[in-house]
This record gives C-alpha cells, structure tokens and sequence, in this order.
C-alpha cells in the first residue's frame, strides 16, 4: 500500500510539470492555432538564466528567480516578434514550421554556449523532503504540486474576472470579432507569448534541481505536455492540467507494475488510444460547442 | 605556355609512381623520429581532448629527456577529429599521408576506432588506442594496440569484487537499455553467473528518465543487499543516485566507469557517497600511477584521468618498442610490441596478448565524500 502511495505522489509530481508546460502549449495554441514545437525550450532557457545568476554570477535565489522570469518575459515577446509576428498572416503550416526551426535555433546555441555537460541548480528549499510512514515527499515536488494549484487558480481568475484577461480570451475565441471590438489582437498574442514563455519557463526552473539543466530537458518533458494536452482536449485549460496530471500517474505505475523501459510506451499508448477512440479528448465537448 | 606532350606525361607519371619509394627513403634519414596524434581539438570532446594531449606531451618530454628513440629526438604532429567520426576518419588520413610519421596515437572513442580501422590496417603502422569496445581487438586488423582494459573485465571485476571482496550475493542490476547498458549487463550477468550468483533483479530503464521511483521500489522488494549499475548518461545516474537514497536503499553500489567520473560526481552529490566504481586510471593504484599524477597536475592543475594516463603510456610503448625493435620498420616494431610483458604504465601492468589487448584488469575505486580513492586492483590472466 505504501508503495502506491509513494508511486501516486511521484506521478502527480511529474505530472504537475507536464500541466504547467502543457498549459504554455494551450494558450498559445489557443490564441494562433499554432503547436509550439519550441515550448520545452523555454522550460529549457529558463532553466540556463537560472544557472547564470545564481550559479555563475552567485546572485541570491529570489532575484535570480524573478530576473529570470523577467527574462523569460522578454525572451516571450521576441520569440512572437521574430518567430509567429512576420507570419501571422500565413496559414499554420509555415508557422510551425518556424516554432520547428526556433526550436533547434535555441537548443544549439545553448549547446554551443554551455557545452553538453548538465548543470546543477540548487533547489529552492533548503531541506530535501520528509517521510509520511515509509512514503517519502520530496520538497521540490511537493512545491511542483503546490505551485500548479496555485497557478491554476490564478490564470482562472486572470482569464474570468480580469477586462485584460477576458481580452485575451477574446482574442483568441473570433480575432476578427476581437479586432471589430476595439481589443488591439496583435498585442494580445504579444502578451499570451509573454505569458506562456515565463510559465514554460517557471516549470523549468522548478524541475531543475531535479532534473538538472541540459539542453535535453526541454524536449522530454515537452513531448510528454503535448501528449497530455492531447488526452486533456487541445485548447482545453483544465484539460491541460488533467490530461498532465493523468499522464504522470498513468506512465508511473505503469513502469512500476509492467515495465520500465516501456515507461515513455505507456504515455504514448494512451495518447495512440486518445486519438483513435476520443479525438476530441477528455473535455472536447466543450470545445466543440465553442467552435 | 608550355607544350605538355606525351613525354612529359609519362615521364611525371612515372615520378609519381616511383614518389613513395624516394620519401619512404627520406623518412629513414628523417631528423626526428614522428609520431601522429588524432584527438579532439574541436567539438563536444574538446575538453578531454586538451587531456589527452597534456598526457602524451609529458610521455615526449620524458621520452627526449632519456636520449629519445633510437638517439632520435621525437616529435608529436596532432590533427582534429572534431570529436566525430568523419573527423577522426579525415584526421587520421591527413597524418597517414606523412611518410615520416612512424606511429599513432588515436581515439579514445570506439566508434571512432571503427572509422579509422579500415585505414589504419591499409597504411600498415603500429596505432595505439584507447577505446574499450572488445571487438576492436578482434577485427583481424593486427596494427590495433589497446591502452585500456577492454569492457569484458568491467564486469568481472565489479563481479568479483561484489561477490568475494564485499560477500555479498543478492544482486540488483539497473541499466540503460541501450548498447553500451545492455551489453554491459549482460557481460556482468554472465561473470555473476560464473560465481554462482543469479541477480534477484534486473531493471532496465529508457535514456533520459526524468523519474527512477519504479526502479527504486523494485530493487527494495526483490531484497537486494548490492547494487551494480551501467549508466550512460551522467543525469540519470545523478537522478537515480538521489532518489535511491530519498527512498531509504542504502545498499553498497559497485558501478561502471561512468559512476566516478567527475560530472556525474557533481550532479549527484553526496548520494554518491562510499558507493564503488570501476576505473582503469587511479592515481593510488600504483608508483608508476602517483608519478603521471604528480608531473601531470604540476603542469594542468588538474587531477589526471583516463583521458591522458592512456596517451601517457601508448608514446612510452611505442618508445619501448620501436627502441626494442631498434628501427622504425613497422613489422618489427609490431613484433616488439606484441613481446612487452610487464611493463608498469600509468594505467596498469602491460601484457600484450595476441589480439593486442594490453591491460587486463581493472581498479575499484571508491567515492568517499566527493573525493575518489584507491580500493583494490583486480587482474585477470593475459
């Protein structure tokens, strides 16, 4: 028994930074229509910024944390300037294409820059974790889990109770309807890039001082938040998060109570299963009725 | 211009045919006795690349100081393999085209020894290498020399350590499922089996695992009293390694080569601590050992390993060779080679078998607070 206990904590740990790096692929999908094949890298630069300020510069944890999140924010803006901005008017196709192209853009130079070897960063809490009985609750995943709650609850109140956050709702339901409005769309998917680079680059930093910072981390971790905001029903918020969270349950006890090596088997497998027998996802419904 | 007749064509033909002759006779009246060198001075190897040289310099150096070969002053040329395999292909070409180099000191990289093997066995010189890869020994190529033990003794000596040194016999496995993981459990299966013991658990994991607790929690209920492991990426095993201890397994660990290296020391922390490694340089290990040690931080500031102890002892074989050869005429140094018994280099006693394995043993090191000491050297007959 405690060792499910132990496999179900482990699974929403990780599952928590598939949400938080699938929910970066739902907004940004939900505002161009366009999968960003580049999201794991913000995971990844964030993570580098990380190593920077407080490793290599030796500045305190917060304000290296914010000045990468600051970062992470500008890093956002020019990605929309330089890599969706000169496209927009095309259909998707090229588009993602260019996220493609960005995508090993950055991971190379951060290749060339900070060469193959990973990099430590410390974690945010001094003390490594504590045991409930024989189950044992890393801190790091536990801060996962709270921040995903806590962000979670945020981006609802953000997006339903804020004028700016229904703008940017609005946006991405009808631009043209939006445009009519008087919402000035350009800036609004200016400003979801923005948004989803830093949360793309908060799962990072968080999952750093597990995972350690390599230029590789960003791609697992990204290949599984796609699946995930497949299972969850693209465009869906709280798909995302479900869909996440699923994925890190499903591929953990699966690899505890089958196999292993056929962990990542597992989350593609239910993936495979989504596609054929539910398209749409768990809340595609709901999407539906919006389209 | 010039008429170019039919004359002067053959007659530049014939110059050309007859050219290898000529330089081959130059190379006998060569000033300096040269030796190539094909290392990574460019991509992701270019670190170990630096070692590598600093270890065959400082092999040079004392080399010339005796007196040199054959009275000769000796000089290294070095080319590039831009730590790839075309690199280490063109690399090796470029010095094969240089009738005054007599010897070369090639790759640490296996894959890369494969790329130059076909070349080398062409151009017919003596080439030292440090891959362990056990069948490059086995090509049929007979210019292959190998500086270190290749990787059939890394099992048998984790095994042999484990079972006889530590008595231990309930053994869990985890390795990478790739080539270098599997083939490397399997190896370590086998010698286990020979000793009489069967592992009570083998857990295989995919490359880049962000999450070790299933492998974890099947070590713990299959009882397991030692741990043995082939990583190959220094992140897994550092995320292994930490959440190993999270979960309370505190069995000792005898691991592959890749658990004492320096990175992985520095991403897995104290979870790594008083666990054992396999290593074919330790500088306790021997006199022969301390004395590269000593010379070769004086000069990098640096403690040495593998990377420059292997070039280190190939230029002093080669020296004793073509020394005991007395020329420089490939056949008879290869001769002399393959006749080395005994003598004591950085990485360990060398005994040239047939095949041109030199070393056969390995050094169990152990990892005591971040810092890397000697435990014991296991060797296996020639």
């Amino acid at each position: 028994m405690d060792m499910v206990f132990q496999l179900l904590f482990q699974g929403i740990g990780i599952g928590s930074v598939y949400a938080l790096v699938a929910l970066g692929f739902v907004l940004i999908f939900r505002a161009t229509n366009v999968v960003n094949f580049a999201q794991g890298e913000f995971s990844m630069v964030a993570a580098f910024l990380m190593v920077i300020f407080s490793v290599d510069l030796e500045w305190p944890y917060w304000i290296s944390f914010l000045l990468s999140l600051g970062g992470m924010a500008i890093y956002g803006a020019l990605f929309n300037l330089g890599v969706y901005f000169p496209l927009r008017h095309r259909t998707y196709l090229p588009v993602i294409i260019s996220t493609i192209g960005a995508s090993i853009l950055v991971s190379n130079s951060t290749l060339a820059l900070y060469g193959p070897q990973p990099q430590v960063l410390q974690p945010l809490l001094d003390f490594p974790g504590f045991n409930i009985g024989t189950v044992y609750l890393d801190a790091q995943y536990l801060l996962i889990i709270g921040l995903t709650v806590v962000l979670v609850a945020f981006q609802y109140w953000f997006f339903e109770h804020t004028l700016l956050g229904k703008k940017l709702q609005a946006t991405s339901q009808d631009k043209e309807m939006a445009s009519l409005l008087g919402i000035p769309v350009a800036t609004m998917i200016m400003l979801t890039f923005v948004y989803s680079a830093m949360i793309g680059g908060l799962a990072g930093i968080l999952v750093a001082p597990i995972l350690f910072v390599s230029i590789h981390m960003g791609g697992t971790i990204a290949l599984k938040a796609f699946a995930a905001t497949i299972i969850g029903g693209f465009g869906d918020v709280a798909g995302a998060i479900i869909g996440g969270l699923a994925l890190g349950v499903i591929e953990t006890f699966g690899a505890a109570y089958v196999s292993v090596p056929y962990k990542d088997g597992f989350a593609f497998l239910v993936l495979v299963a989504f596609l054929v027998f539910r398209p749409q996802g768990i809340f595609g419904e709901r999407v539906a009725e919006k389209a | 211009m010039t008429n170019f007749t039919r004359r002067s064509f053959t007659s530049a033909l014939a110059l050309g045919v007859a050219a290898p002759a000529f330089l081959r006779n130059a190379s006998a009246q060569s000033a300096t006795i040269k030796i190539g060198q094909v290392v990574p001075i460019t991509g992701p190897a270019a670190e170990a690349g630096k070692y590598a040289m600093a270890g065959a310099k400082i092999a040079l150096d004392e080399i010339n100081k005796k007196g040199g070969i054959l009275g000769k002053q000796v000089e290294i040329i070095t080319e590039d393999d831009q730590t790839t395999n075309p690199g280490a292909v063109l690399a090796f070409s470029k010095l094969a085209t240089n009738p005054d180099i007599v010897a070369f000191v090639t790759s640490i990289r296996s894959t890369q020894v494969h790329a130059m093997a076909p070349d080398i066995a062409k151009i017919a010189k003596p080439t030292m290498f440090g891959g362990t890869d056990p069948t490059l020994t086995k090509l049929g190529n007979p210019w292959l020399f190998r500086c270190r033990p290749n990787d059939t003794f890394s099992g048998k000596v984790i095994a042999e350590f484990g079972v006889k040194e530590l008595g231990l016999k309930k053994w869990g496995i985890v390795h990478s499922t790739d080539a270098f993981g599997t083939n490397g459990m399997k190896a370590l299966e086998a010698s286990l089996l020979a000793l009489g013991v069967t592992p009570v658990a083998i857990q295989g994991y995919a490359n880049q695992s962000q999450d070790f607790t299933p492998v974890v929690l099947a070590l713990k209920q299959a009882g397991i009293d030692i741990i043995s492991s082939y990583f190959t990426f220094e992140n897994d095993l550092g995320i292994f390694a930490r959440q190993l201890r999270q979960l309370g397994v505190n069995a000792p660990w005898v691991g592959s080569p890749s658990i004492v290296n320096t990175t992985a020391i520095k991403l897995a922390g104290a979870a790594l601590n008083n666990t054992y490694g396999v290593a074919d340089y330790a500088e306790e290990s021997s006199p022969e050992a301390k004395a590269f040690a000593d010379t070769y931080r004086a000069m990098m500031k640096v403690a040495p390993d593998n990377q420059s102890s292997w070039t280190y002892d190939g230029m002093n074989l080669l020296a004793v060779a073509i020394n005991k050869a007395g020329k420089t005429d490939p056949e008879a140094v290869r001769a002399a080679m393959l006749s080395i018994k005994g003598y004591k280099g950085a990485e360990g006693e060398y005994n040239f078998d047939a095949n041109g394995d030199g070393l056969h043993g390995y050094n169990v090191v152990k990892n005591v607070g971040g810092k890397i000491e000697f435990a014991k050297h296991i060797e296996f007959p020639a």
